[in-house]
């Protein structure tokens, strides 16, 4: 990669990351937000060190994730529209949440947990659909589990949420919504020391990314192991999302719209396809979260809403390019 | 024997029905033949009300919501009310059935109304609304007078609950989800209630009747109080990220509970005065 | 031989009968077999079984000495170059950057690629003729060109044989000729080469050894002037044909019209 083109990827993160920590109800200028960081007392520093700080940092993360996410997907399964959410996983989670909210279940991470849980149970459950004879995973027979797990799971939250007689469960899919309004220092660490472990593991297959892209023999035939490589990708990325939806809730379209834009400015080879993927999906989701905070302030729009409003139009954006 | 005819006249007056004509609260007019004597009322708030002005004997049905009064239990059942149950609800053989006045509920009015059975639509969200609905269930069930005595009640009872807002007005967050950390603006009930009660809604700004706040437009804002009124265990006061607000730090919070701080009616005075005692506690 | 075939029989998962019974073949240096037979022979059935992506139900397949099922895969790659019938383009690469993906046998998921790996990617791309598409995107190439850059890619692997899956179906005659000419240069310089083909004619002139298949069994080997006579390939191809000899002794296969007669 060019000198001046790294510059340029570290200025857009740099900005991205102030924008992240001047906006807001209250705004700030850049001075303020560094004095805020340095660590005085006042109010607004308060703020900037104890909920945006954190916050920018965990979208920055978890739109990273799941941008590599899709990248990955798209890869293994072969199909340009795949989205970490293909595989259940929403469905999965909001099952899970709404089932800890219909509980009860006590404390803090209740919610959270259940999300993560369900999520991994859908994905599980969509796993073992998709085997077909001989333990192989069929990329297409995947993609079509994914979406019919999802759509059973969410039909039995909506049954939940609609016969409960509680507000709470009834309400469940403001928690879905999500957003990283209760971001916490605590939340990012755990959402960090979690997320590098299935990150390093899909840098690790980012060649055999390029080969399984190829077709399933083409890939054996250029030596690897494809079984091994999709069930890695598969496990690693839903770790990754379910993760994803228990910290913020249900995000789509970072893992379809991010890739396939850096791929239109840069080679597609995954090994440095991913960490753009990566830094430019964190820069998406920060900047969506801005927005998501600055739009009908005091209040808060849901992120996953802002990302699907801007994803939505450069995805056609990008259609257009590249039929034309 | 005058009084003996007049107690006739009474008598022949309160039973004869007639039809009324009445406007209700969507801006449709419906015929009803007065006095109704077997309502079905699919709002929490207009089943206290029909109870409070002498007419709970007429009520044949209401909504899983409807908890007061006590005596609203042995009354059928009809669901949620927020989607209407056309055959439970005629099940009960209504002759005027009341909705909530919503989009949804005009398609339910219509149909109630082609089955032959007459249907209002009515807002029962502010304490403005109390004395016009009591007004006009009264009409509707021959209990006028039991209407206007309750309407005057709680115009008095209100004004006398009413806490003029000092210069050290509890600046009140009303939190009414916490994840994701909502609130409700100006003109929403309980947003009514706390003015009344001499606070102040930390987010009149706001007009939207409930959106998603972030904590950070909470500590900016600094409130004295935080108010919640959900069911459940709160929890976020223990949460991290909640720490920067001053008023979590030094555990200045209230909860209520009860359906009067749902909904207006005759029990919003004491609801108020409740909240204003609270305050007054609270910043002591 | 750098792969052998002894008595090998396979069949897919739930299919009634095997696709290839009681077949054996021998793929060694210098030696160019092409494999021919009708539609649904048993031919693409092949080259997944000596690849060892199909498991046998009898009979071994043995590459260099060691049973293919014992093979790692990226070793394996190392040894032999396969190039199935199809492939899917979906983030279309540079013809640099894909044969770049064949050095995956040496380089493996993690090491960075070096100077030996840019040598062995020049050196195919030369081989090829495709040196002056270097910077081409694939989804700009012509078919001959798409199909000599995998072939580019498979010699970037540095095999010692190559298992090629109907390299020229839809290439004009052109890029056929020029593809054939090209395997046997490979083969010529030391290769062994397997090449299914649809053509009995190109198989005829370029191919040392012939491989008939039909209903998964091997009906005929030799060279082609054995294998090709009106005969076999008129009862296993269902349909009458004649043959007459090219200048260099291949045979060459016409294919008669209803009432036509062999001369």
């Amino acid at each position: 990669m060019t000198r001046a083109r790294l510059a340029a990827l570290v200025l857009m993160v740099v900005v991205c990351l102030v924008a992240g920590l001047s906006a807001g109800t209250v705004p700030l200028s850049p001075a303020e937000v560094w004095a805020g960081l340095r660590g005085t007392d006042a109010p607004a520093a308060l703020i900037v060190r104890e909920l945006r700080a954190p916050r920018v940092l965990l979208a920055f993360l978890v739109g990273g994730s799941l941008a590599v996410c899709g990248a990955a997907l798209q890869a293994m399964i072969r199909n340009p529209l795949a989205e970490p959410y293909l595989l259940g996983l929403s469905g999965g989670a909001g099952l899970g949440a709404v089932l800890a909210i219909a509980t009860k279940a006590a404390g803090p991470w209740a919610i959270p947990l259940a999300a993560f849980v369900g999520a991994l149970g859908a994905v599980a459950l969509v796993y073992r659909l998709s085997l077909v004879v001989g333990r192989r995973l069929d990329p297409r027979v995947l993609l079509l589990s994914g979406v019919v797990v999802g759509s059973f799971f969410i039909a039995l939250m909506s049954s939940i949420m609609v016969l409960s007689d509680s507000a709470a469960t009834r309400n469940a899919f403001l928690w879905l919504l999500g957003g990283f309004g209760t971001s916490s220092w605590q939340s990012l660490a755990v959402f960090a020391v979690y997320a590098a472990i299935p990150l390093g593991f899909l840098a690790f297959k980012a060649r055999d990314l390029d080969l399984l892209a190829l077709g399933d023999e083409p890939a054996q035939h250029l030596g690897a192991d494809v079984n091994r490589a999709m069930r890695v990708v598969y496990v690693c990325t839903a770790l990754l999302t379910a993760a994803s939806v228990a910290a913020c809730g249900i995000i789509g379209f970072v893992g379809l719209v991010v890739p396939h834009a850096v791929r239109s400015v840069a080679r597609p080879i995954h090994r440095t396809l991913l960490p753009l993927v990566f830094l430019a999906g964190g820069c998406f989701l920060v900047l969506c979260d801005v927005v998501s905070r600055v739009a009908v302030r005091p209040l808060e729009l849901p992120v996953g809403v802002i990302t699907a409003l801007v994803g939505v139009p450069i995805f056609a954006l990008l259609l257009r390019r590249t039929l034309a | 024997m005058g009084l003996l005819l007049g107690v006739a006249a009474c008598r022949s007056h309160a039973a004869a029905p007639r039809r009324l004509a009445l406007v209700d609260d969507a801006g449709d007019t419906t015929l009803v033949a007065a006095p109704a004597s077997r309502v079905a009322s699919l709002i929490p708030a207009t089943t206290e009300l029909l109870f409070a002005i002498g007419s709970g004997d007429a009520v044949v049905g209401r909504t899983a919501w409807c908890d007061y009064p006590p005596a609203a239990a042995a009354i059928a059942n009809l669901g949620d009310g927020i989607s209407p149950n056309l055959e439970a609800i005629l099940a009960t053989h209504p002759d005027l059935v009341i909705l909530y006045n919503s989009t949804r509920n005009a398609e339910a009015a219509v149909q109630l109304r082609n089955a032959g059975v007459p249907a209002l639509r009515l807002n029962t969200d502010h304490l403005a609304d109390v004395g016009r609905v009591a007004r006009l269930l009264g009409r509707a069930t021959g209990h006028a007078r039991g209407a206007d005595s309750v309407a005057a009640t709680f115009d008095t009872a209100l004004a006398a609950a009413t806490v003029e807002p000092g210069p050290h007005a509890p600046k009140v967050l009303l939190l009414v989800w916490e994840q994701p950390p909502m609130t409700i603006g100006r003109g929403s009930f309980l947003s009514e209630l706390v003015e009344r009660a001499g606070g102040h809604n930390l987010f009149d700004d706001v007009t939207a009747s409930a959106g998603t706040v972030s904590i950070e437009a909470v500590a900016a804002r600094n409130p004295d109080l935080i108010l919640t009124a959900t069911e459940g265990p709160v929890s976020f006061i223990a949460r991290p990220e909640w720490q920067v607000v001053r008023a979590v730090r030094e555990r200045r919070l209230i909860r209520v509970s009860g359906s009067e701080f749902n909904r207006p009616g005759p029990r919003s005075a004491a609801a108020i005065r409740e909240l204003a005692e609270r305050f007054r506690e609270a910043v002591r | 031989m750098i792969i052998e075939a002894r008595d090998v029989t396979a069949r897919y998962p739930r299919a009634a009968r095997p696709a290839l019974a009681g077949v054996s073949c021998g793929i060694a240096e210098g030696r160019l077999v092409a494999a021919v037979g009708p539609n649904g022979s048993g031919k693409t059935t092949l080259v997944r079984v000596l690849s060892g992506l199909l498991p046998l139900e009898g009979g071994s397949v043995v590459v260099t000495g060691r049973d293919v099922s014992a093979w790692p895969r990226q070793e394996l790659a190392r040894v032999v170059g396969v190039l199935p019938q199809r492939e899917d383009i979906l983030f279309p690469l540079r013809v640099d950057e894909t044969v770049m993906l064949g050095r995956y046998a040496h380089l493996g998921p993690l090491a960075a690629s070096g100077d030996a790996d840019r040598l062995a990617v020049q050196g195919a791309l030369e081989r090829c003729d495709v040196l002056g598409l270097a910077s081409r995107p694939v989804d700009a190439l012509s078919g001959g060109e798409w199909q000599r850059v995998r072939l580019a890619r498979a010699l970037a692997q540095q095999p010692r044989a190559l298992v090629l899956d109907e390299p020229t179906a839809s290439l004009d005659v052109r890029h056929e000729m020029e593809l054939f000419e090209l395997f046997r240069r490979l083969v010529d310089q030391g290769m062994a080469a397997l090449v299914i083909t649809h053509h009995l004619n190109l198989a005829a002139r370029f191919a040392d050894h012939i491989l008939l298949l039909s209903d998964g069994a091997l009906v005929a080997e030799g060279p082609p002037a054995q294998v090709l006579s009106r005969e076999i390939v008129g009862r296993v191809f269902e349909w009458p044909v004649a043959v007459t000899p090219w200048s260099d002794g291949s045979p060459q296969i016409v294919p008669l019209r209803p009432g036509e007669r062999a001369p």
